[in-house]
């Protein structure tokens, strides 16, 4: 058997040097193709429109701030000229004593820049956030945010989220925003 | 200096076996942490700054909308108005409505309750376009919000 003698073959090694290229290309494909999760922001919740005419809920003047962004993008509280920290510190401090019976009344005009009324909300957003926090540490000893599903509603039950946007242009369109 | 007569001078081969490994577990790492694009986005625009941010949640019932400059297709800004894309195609605000009614009339009614929509607004956008943009998403009654923004590191700029 002439073939038989030449058995001990060695086998040779599989080249393996392209992988990494083929794992560079798979990788480069991935960074391009996709984008880093980083989809965050101020979440709200919208009114619903009332098709049957409701009364308006009496609320107590003395409960109620009125902020009023202008056109020229100056924000008033009750008439004065507020800067965001300032609106941070006198709503919780508004949120605080009036407990349940507050209201926040939010005017934007429509000329107003978006980056200004962002900012109002997060203001209002903070303060929200602070008086919660602070009822949540002393009733269960934790921040909101770490607190069970029923204690934050118990919470938000406690100290409701209430904004209602005035809509300048549109007169008459009132809505409540509610809680997150 | 006997010790030294047989030193071998070729330097070794850099054993290069190992480096697909390195590389597929960064592969693996990015499969994981990102998702993928699914929309091109036809509008230039730059989020505001915030403080209370919070993540979206269930990603599969959530709608964006994107507002700002319109760019062509080289990515540069030609036009000053403001234009408003919906997931990935321009529309306008009242056809945003009814593309939210029909969606919602085709959902389920609890999936219908999590729909939400993610709106990408620039920061220089005036307050009209989203108070249109608010009343419709009222009467198309998809009432979850999302603004987005990113995280104000410095704190506000006041």
């Amino acid at each position: 058997m002439m073939f038989r003698r030449r058995e001990k073959r060695k086998v040779p090694g599989l080249n393996t040097t392209s992988t990494a290229d083929i794992s560079f290309m798979l990788l480069i494909l991935f960074l391009v193709a996709s984008s880093m999760d980083l989809d965050k922001g101020l979440a709200r919740r919208l009114p619903a429109i009332d098709k049957t005419k409701k009364t308006a809920l009496a609320v107590d003047s003395r409960k109620v701030i009125r902020l009023v962004i202008g056109a020229d993008d100056k924000v008033t509280l009750d008439g004065r000229s507020v800067t965001m920290r300032a609106i941070r510190q006198q709503t919780t401090t508004f949120v605080k004593t009036n407990g349940k019976g507050h209201l926040i009344q939010l005017q934007t005009d429509r000329k107003a820049s978006y980056d200004t009324y962002l900012h109002v909300q997060d203001q209002l957003a903070a303060a929200y956030n602070a008086v919660r926090d602070q009822r949540s540490s002393s009733l269960f000893g934790k921040p909101f945010e770490q607190c069970s599903r029923e204690q934050q509603t118990r919470i938000a039950d406690e100290v409701p989220v209430r904004i209602s946007e005035v809509y300048a242009a549109a007169a008459g369109k009132t809505g409540k925003g509610g809680g997150r | 200096m006997r010790l030294y007569r047989n030193r071998n001078h070729d330097i070794p081969a850099l054993n290069t076996a190992s480096l697909p490994d390195l590389i597929f577990s960064i592969l693996f790492f990015f499969m994981l942490v990102v998702h993928m694009r699914k929309a091109t986005v036809h509008v230039k625009y730059q989020v505001p700054t915030a403080t209370e941010l919070s993540r979206l949640y269930n990603k599969s019932s959530v709608q964006y909308i994107y507002i700002g400059r319109p760019v062509n297709r080289l990515g540069q800004v030609d036009g000053k108005e403001t234009v408003v894309q919906l997931n990935d195609h321009l529309t306008s605000i009242p056809e945003i409505r009814n593309y939210l009614i029909r969606l919602s009339a085709a959902l389920p009614p609890e999936q219908r309750r999590q729909l939400s929509v993610s709106i990408k607004a620039d920061r220089h956008v005036d307050m009209g376009t989203i108070m249109d943009l608010k009343q419709a998403l009222r009467e198309a009654n998809v009432l979850n919000v999302n603004f987005t923004a990113v995280m104000d590191r410095k704190g506000q700029t006041e």
